[in-house]
C-alpha cells in the first residue's frame, strides 16, 4: 500500500537517523561520554526521548485497539500512570541518583542494601531486555509487514543496522538526540492521522454522539473512571492502587532506561526538568494512539479484533505521503525502543556486571571499549534470536508480564531504601526474592484470585504490598546500618536546601 | 478481597473525586517544596519565573485534573 512518495519518506527517514546518530560519535571519549553523554544534555531532549522510548510501533497498534475495545480509560496509563510518578521521581529520586553520580538503579540498590540486591535486580533487568530485543524486532518487523506489505527481514535489518551504528559509536547522547527527532516525527504523523480522522468522523461532539448510540456495550465509552466491578481490564481501584501507586512508580524511578536519561543531564535543574516536562508531553501521547481508535469505533463499527482499527484507520483515512510519514512514526517507534534497550543493558552489563565481577579497576577506555561491544553482541543476539519469536505467538504478552512480576517488589525496596533508614540488605533481599515469588503465584493462579479479565494491575498492587511489609519486618529483626552506611543514600529534608555532594 | 470487592460500593463520581483530590494533594507538596531546592543547579541571577519548576508542576497539574473532570 505504499506509493512512491511514501517509500522516498521512510528511506529519507532511515539514513537521516544514521547520519544524524553518527554525526555524534566526535563526542564519545570516556565511559561517561558513552552512558552517561558526558553529563551535558538538556531537559528538552531527555524529556522528548523519555517520552519516545516509552511508545512503541507496536503500543500504536495495540492501544488503539484496546481504545477501540474499553473506550477512553485507556488513558489512564499515559495521564495518572505517568504524571504523579513523573512529579515524585523529578523532585526525590531523580536529585538523589544525579548528585550520587551513579549510572544504575542497581548501583542505588548496591550501595543502599547490598551486593546480591544489586546484581538480582541488574540481572533481571538484563534478561528482560535482552528478551525483549529480539520479541520487539520480531514482532514490529510483523506489524510493518501487515501494515504496509514491507518484508520482514528488512525491517529488522534496517533498524538493527542503522540503530546498531548508531548507537555503537554514539553511546546515549546519539540514542537522546535522534530520539527528539523521532518524537517530532511520531508527532507528526499521528497528529496527521488523528485530524484528519476527526474530519471524516464530523468532528468530535458528533464522534461521542454517535458512538452513545451504539448500543449498551458502548455506555462506558467515555468515562475516564471505570467502575470497581467493569469486566475490562481497568476499573478505578486498579487504576488507583496498581497503577498510580505502583506501576507507575516502579516504571518512572526503577526503570534503568527511563531514569538513565535523567543522569545526562547537565546540572540538576536540567534532571528534575527533563521529567517534568515529558510529564507534560506524555500528556498528548493519548491522542496520538488512543484517539484514532476511539474513531475507529465510528468508521469501522463492529470489527472482532480491536488491534485492526490501526491499521483500518491508516488504509482509508491517509493519503500518500502521509502514509509514509505514518510508516516513518512506527519506525521511529521500533528505533527509539531498540535504541534504549541496546544502551541502557549495555550501561547495566558493563557497570553492574562486568566491572564488579569481571575485571575492576581497569582504566576508563577499557569499559568504554566493553560497553560498545557488549551494544554490539546484544544487537546481534537479538536479530539472531527474533525468528524464534514466529513459534512463540504469545511471547511478547509474555514478557512483558514477566516485567510486571518484578514492577512492585522493586518499588517497594526503592521506596523504603530511600525513605526509611532502618531498612536493612536482609529486609531488601527478601522483599524482592518473595515479592517477586508471589507476584508469579498470583499470576499462575489468577483464576482462582481475581474476577478481572487481566489482572496484572491488581497483582503489582499486592506483590508491592507483600514486599513491603516483608521488607518491613526483616528489616527489624534484623541488624541496622550504620549513619556512615547510609550517608547520602536516604532522604533527609537537608536534600532539599543544601546543594552537597553526595 | 484481592478485586477490592471493598471497594463496590464506591461511586464512579466519589473515585473521580479521589484522583482529583490526589492531583490537588500532590500540588500542594510541590508547593511546600523550598524554592531554593527547585532551582538548584541555576545560577542566581539566572533564576526567572519561567524555569520555577514549581509552576511548571502546578500546570501539569491542572491540565491532568482538567482531563479527569472532564471525562
Amino acid at each position: 500500500m505504499l506509493a512512491g512518495i511514501d517509500y522516498f519518506i521512510v528511506i529519507a527517514y532511515i539514513i537521516g537517523m544514521l547520519l544524524l546518530g553518527l554525526y555524534f560519535k566526535k563526542f564519545v571519549n570516556s565511559s561517561e561520554d558513552y552512558f552517561l553523554g558526558g553529563k551535558s544534555l538538556p531537559f528538552w531532549a531527555i524529556g522528548m526521548s523519555i517520552v519516545v522510548s516509552d511508545i512503541g510501533a507496536l503500543d500504536f497498534v495495540g492501544v488503539s485497539g484496546q481504545a477501540y475495545r474499553y473506550g477512553i480509560s485507556v488513558g489512564n496509563f499515559d495521564w495518572v500512570g505517568s504524571v504523579p510518578a513523573m512529579l515524585l521521581a523529578a523532585f526525590i529520586f531523580i536529585p538523589y541518583f544525579w548528585r550520587g553520580g551513579m549510572y544504575t538503579i542497581p548501583e542505588y540498590l548496591g550501595r543502599r542494601y547490598n551486593q546480591k540486591v544489586r546484581t538480582i535486580a541488574s540481572v533481571t533487568w538484563i534478561l528482560f531486555f535482552a528478551l525483549d530485543l529480539g520479541v520487539l524486532f520480531w514482532a514490529s518487523a510483523v506489524l510493518l509487514n501487515v501494515l504496509m506489505g514491507w518484508p520482514i527481514w528488512i525491517s529488522i535489518l534496517a533498524t538493527a543496522g542503522v540503530v546498531g551504528l548508531y548507537t555503537y559509536f554514539g553511546g546515549i547522547t546519539a540514542v537522546i538526540m535522534t530520539d527528539v527527532v523521532q518524537f517530532i516525527i511520531m508527532f507528526i504523523g499521528g497528529f496527521a492521522l488523528v485530524f484528519l480522522s476527526l474530519y471524516e468522523v464530523g468532528g468530535w461532539d458528533n464522534m461521542v454522539d454517535k458512538i452513545a448510540t451504539m448500543g449498551p456495550e458502548y455506555r462506558n465509552h467515555f468515562d475516564i473512571i471505570q467502575p470497581q466491578d467493569t469486566k475490562s481490564p481497568f476499573p478505578w481501584t486498579g487504576i488507583l492502587f496498581g497503577l498510580t501507586f505502583v506501576m507507575a512508580n516502579a516504571y518512572m524511578i526503577g526503570n534503568q532506561s527511563i531514569v538513565q536519561r535523567c543522569l545526562t543531564a547537565k546540572n540538576e535543574w536540567h534532571a528534575k526538568a527533563s521529567m517534568i516536562f515529558g510529564s507534560a508531553l506524555k500528556m498528548f501521547i493519548p491522542i496520538l494512539v488512543l484517539f484514532p481508535g476511539l474513531m475507529a469505533v465510528v468508521v469501522h463499527p463492529g470489527l472482532e479484533d480491536g488491534d485492526q482499527a490501526l491499521p483500518m484507520m491508516i488504509k482509508s483515512i491517509l493519503p500518500p505521503g502521509l502514509v509514509g510519514l505514518m510508516f516513518a512514526a512506527f519506525f521511529a517507534g521500533l528505533m527509539s525502543s531498540v535504541d534504549s534497550l541496546l544502551n541502557s543493558t549495555a550501561t547495566l552489563f558493563t557497570k553492574d556486571i562486568y566491572e564488579p565481577f569481571i575485571k575492576k579497576g581497569a582504566d576508563d577506555k577499557h569499559y568504554l571499549k566493553v560497553g560498545q561491544i557488549t551494544t554490539l553482541v546484544l544487537l546481534l543476539i537479538g536479530v539472531a534470536t527474533s525468528p524464534i519469536s514466529s513459534d512463540f505467538p504469545g511471547i511478547y504478552v509474555a514478557i512483558q508480564t514477566f516485567m510486571s512480576y518484578f514492577q512492585g517488589p522493586i518499588f517497594a525496596i526503592l521506596l523504603l531504601g530511600i525513605f526509611w533508614k532502618r531498612t536493612t540488605e536482609w529486609g531488601g533481599l527478601s522483599a524482592l526474592v518473595i515479592g517477586i515469588g508471589f507476584a508469579v503465584y498470583l499470576n499462575v493462579f489468577k483464576e482462582q484470585f481475581f474476577t478481572i479479565e487481566d489482572p496484572f494491575l491488581y497483582i503489582s498492587w499486592w506483590s508491592f504490598l507483600l514486599g513491603f511489609i516483608i521488607n518491613v519486618v526483616v528489616s527489624l529483626l534484623t541488624k541496622k546500618h550504620t549513619e556512615e552506611q547510609l550517608k547520602g543514600l536516604v532522604f533527609s529534608s537537608k536534600i532539599l536546601v543544601e546543594n552537597k555532594k553526595l | 478481597m484481592f478485586n477490592f470487592d471493598w471497594l463496590s460500593g464506591v461511586s464512579q463520581e466519589t473515585a473521580k473525586m479521589i484522583f482529583l483530590s490526589l492531583y490537588a494533594l500532590i500540588g500542594l507538596l510541590v508547593l511546600l517544596l523550598p524554592t531554593e531546592y527547585v532551582y538548584q543547579g541555576i545560577a542566581k541571577e539566572d533564576r526567572h519565573w519561567w524555569n520555577n519548576l514549581k509552576l511548571w508542576s502546578i500546570a501539569v497539574l491542572c491540565i491532568l485534573a482538567s482531563i479527569y473532570n472532564h471525562f
